[in-house]
């Protein structure tokens, strides 16, 4: 095998793929990256079994060219060592080679490496996923969707279900939720689909899987497409394909749970909130649970507040920009209500209460593809 | 009821100036002498300030402004994130060094504490000694405080607000006309902004107009908190200095020797059921719930191991206090026979200031408790906080208990022994 490549196109190809690749893993083979030359181009893996990452550099693209491919074969180098080494080359260009027993020279200007490689063939095969049914949905779209919910996912073990963003596609719509029991983020979006029939009920998309997707994933209009399997979803963008499992079991039906009914109802300017709940907070934090409590005043502003009995006690006033309903006393954790307010994306949003001990609802003041839900916060 | 002491008492309250700034400065000379504010965000526009020094205090900087107004006010200002772990460090220095003159010292938080010097290690005047006191404090800690010396805790409280920075003020009852009434209401110790409210109502605007009341009416207004703030008014308040006052409830725990070691895995749960019990019953007591649990085993070769478990909903329950100091006994037993068993609730906070997140799942559970939870807030909103409360023990509230309880007393849960209790 051996092929030169632009350092800049390698370096990022690397950090693309690397995003699956962990230190900690059972399989000593997958802390490498796979190498594979072909005619048409460089094709790099990295998996940790649970993400896997394919990243193809063309031979030309664009009337640009990548890369050269003088032998085709393949490698597995470190990942560790091959990741730090490509950017710290002092050429523009790279040039790798396959020697005899997995040797494998990386040159650029005046610097050679010579790495011990690992056999290509002990790389676990990626997963075969059918194409029969997919989705397509615009890459900014997608990466939108996942800020908008992945943030509410459990970091906690004990419901291993709730550590995964659950998917339900019906009628070419996608609705995304995740919850950790604390809160619920969830966004509804339009989907493109090859047939009308697209269903799938029960999918749950690791947290983890999806913010590294993220991570790798342009801003741009370009579709992804996406396919589901019984155990694993492919996201498909330009010259990358992203490989995830799925997790196991069923999530829970969150839809009966979320109040459809309100007693009071506010909308607020989401900076002004933001700011004041973020202000509140920093007393709040000294205190255990970073809880801040919000109380309707007559003269339509709302107050938050937070006593932490050591540090001190913090007022704020923020105006609502309108109204309605029952006065109303509630306390909640400052933390989820800000990680709430900061991806709403919108200039108003609207709060409707149903009650202190009753989980509270925000969506922007136009539309209601997000929904942003949190439980309150009791005194004891 | 403590015996009251014939003799007047001397009360001090030591109370730093701008303390975090202070300790700053204290751990680096260059900052001395400049405009300095302490804020929870640095970078970013919106941070606040905590505190700032009198240098930045002089040129208008103040407290809960943003780091960007402040430095409007004030361009050369050093803005710096807090850190609590030097605070207390200083705190600690601080407390040590007052000790030096009296045992009675009550902190009130990390930068001011009271100390009752009625009898004292000292051979000088009280005001020689609060000078004393404030040099040592500036010479060796570099921690500039202002004192106040009065008769009891609120007009002592009073006094050393009155000079700041570095001052000491002595404020004696028969000087209450001149130097405490004319102050406005909002500047008495324990008038917060709603009790401030009530009291324009009534026409009160600065502590003489409530010291001229009758007391029924601003009982009537007020109810007993109206009663309270009349007395101190009047420079009337015996509250004694109490040491213990801070370090009350940080951890309740309860433990027991046993008759025979223990080999037996369900022998111990017996002993941590009862032990999770007579922990409940002393949490109630103390009005106090705990977010941890700690498990001390003591084996016959006494040898001891102690493992804990941290949460974040607080528990008071012996179910929920069992079953978590059965997992630690199960997890880290190594089958040795065990002398002693021990659960301690290591992290407790008052019931009133704990919260509880409610969960998605199960919270319509806790829906019942609504309506009481309304009422409440009903009744506290027309009468003030704290009228009442869900949950108050009554005395002697032993309904859990059984039989074996009963005999239990005080005096021998607070030795943390009781062999008679148990059952074999």
């Amino acid at each position: 095998m051996k092929f030169i490549m632009n350092r800049d196109q390698l370096v990022d190809s690397v950090q693309d793929v690397m995003k699956a690749v962990s230190t900690r893993t059972t399989i000593p083979i997958l802390t490498g990256i796979k190498i594979e030359t072909h005619e048409d181009g460089v094709t790099l893996t990295g998996s940790d079994s649970d993400i896997s990452i394919e990243r193809f550099i063309p031979v030309e693209e664009d009337g640009y060219e990548h890369v050269e491919v003088e032998k085709s074969g393949s490698i597995v180098l470190q990942a560790r060592f091959f990741s730090e080494i490509v950017k710290k080359l002092p050429g523009s260009k790279v040039e790798v080679e396959v020697f005899e027993r997995f040797g494998t020279r990386i040159r650029s200007g005046s610097s050679e490496f010579n790495l011990n490689g690992l056999d290509p063939q002990e790389y676990p095969r990626l997963p075969e996923v059918q194409e029969n049914d997919k989705f397509s949905i615009q890459a900014d779209l997608l990466k939108t969707l996942i800020r908008q919910t992945v943030f509410a996912v459990s970091t906690s073990e004990t419901r291993p279900i709730l550590t995964g963003v659950n998917w339900h596609i019906l009628e070419g719509e996608l609705n995304c939720v995740a919850t950790d029991s604390h809160r619920l983020a969830s966004r509804v979006a339009a989907v493109e689909s090859t047939t009308d029939e697209l269903e799938h009920p029960n999918v749950v998309i690791p947290g983890k899987s999806l913010t590294e997707l993220s991570k790798i994933l342009d801003d741009s209009s370009a579709l992804v497409d996406i396919v589901i399997t019984e155990s694993q979803v492919l996201f498909k963008a330009k010259n990358i394909l992203f490989f995830s499992r799925l997790l196991d079991g069923n999530y829970p039906d969150t839809s009966k749970l979320i109040p459809s009914d309100s007693k009071t109802e506010m909308v607020i300017s989401t900076k002004e909130f933001l700011q004041a709940i973020d202000r509140a907070s920093l007393l709040a934090k000294e205190g255990r649970n970073n809880v801040v409590k919000l109380s309707t005043m007559e003269n339509g502003q709302v107050e938050i507040s937070s006593n932490s009995p050591e540090v001190g006690k913090v007022f704020e006033h923020v105006s609502t920009e309108s109204f309605e309903g029952d006065e109303l006393k509630i306390s909640f954790s400052a933390k989820y209500m800000m990680d709430a307010l900061k991806v709403m994306d919108c200039s108003e949003v609207l709060i409707r209460f149903t009650g202190a001990m009753r989980p509270f609802v925000l969506t922007p003041l136009d539309g209601n593809t997000i929904k942003q839900l949190i439980l309150p916060v009791r005194t004891y | 009821m403590l015996k009251k002491t014939k003799t007047a008492r001397i009360i001090f309250h030591v109370d730093m100036n701008s303390f975090y700034a202070s300790v700053e400065c204290s751990i680096n000379p260059d900052l001395r002498g400049k405009p300095l504010a302490i804020a929870g965000n640095v970078e970013e526009r919106r941070g606040i300030v905590v505190t700032s020094s009198y240098e930045a205090r002089a040129q208008g900087v103040h407290t809960t402004m943003t780091v960007w107004e402040a430095k409007q006010k004030c361009p050369g200002l050093i803005v710096m994130p807090p850190s609590f772990e030097r605070y207390r460090t200083a705190s600690r220095k601080m407390f040590n060094l007052l000790s030096e003159y009296t045992d009675l010292i009550e902190p009130i938080s990390i930068d001011e504490g009271y100390m009752d010097v009625t009898e004292r290690y000292s051979d000088h005047s009280p005001i020689e000694m609060a000078e004393e006191i404030q040099n040592r404090l500036m010479n060796e800690l570099h921690l500039p405080c202002s004192i106040g010396i009065a008769p009891n805790k609120f007009l002592a409280k009073m006094a050393s607000d009155m000079k700041k920075p570095l001052g000491i003020t002595i404020l004696r009852k028969r000087e209450l006309p001149g130097k405490l009434w004319p102050l406005p209401i909002e500047e008495m110790h324990g008038v917060g902004k709603k009790t401030m409210e009530k009291f324009h109502k009534m026409n009160i605007y600065t502590i003489g107009d409530l010291a001229s009341r009758d007391l029924q009416e601003v009982k009537l207004h007020l109810g007993k908190n109206g009663e309270k703030l009349w007395n101190r008014s009047k420079g009337i308040d015996d509250r004694p200095v109490d040491p213990e006052a801070s370090n009350e409830f940080k951890s309740v725990g309860t433990s027991t020797t046993l008759p025979e070691d223990i080999v037996q895995i369900d022998e111990a749960a017996n002993v941590l059921k009862e032990l999770s019990q007579s922990l409940e019953q002393r949490l109630k007591r103390k009005k106090v719930v705990t977010t941890s649990v700690q498990l001390t085993i003591r084996y016959a070769d006494r040898k001891t191991i102690t493992r804990s478990q941290t949460f974040s909903n607080p528990i008071q329950q012996k179910e929920e206090l069992f079953k978590i100091s059965n997992n630690l006994f199960k997890e880290h037993w190594d089958e040795r026979p065990v002398r002693l068993l021990g659960i301690t609730a290591t992290q407790v906070i008052d019931k009133s200031n704990a919260t509880r997140q409610l969960d998605l799942f199960s919270y319509k559970e806790h829906t019942k408790d609504e309506q009481l939870f309304e009422t409440l807030e009903r009744i506290n909103r027309r009468y003030g906080e704290q009228s009442i409360q869900k949950g108050i023990e009554k005395k002697g509230d032993v309904s859990h208990g059984n039989e074996n309880e009963t005999g239990r007393n005080e005096e021998v849960d607070r030795e943390g022994i009781n062999r008679q209790g148990r059952k074999r």
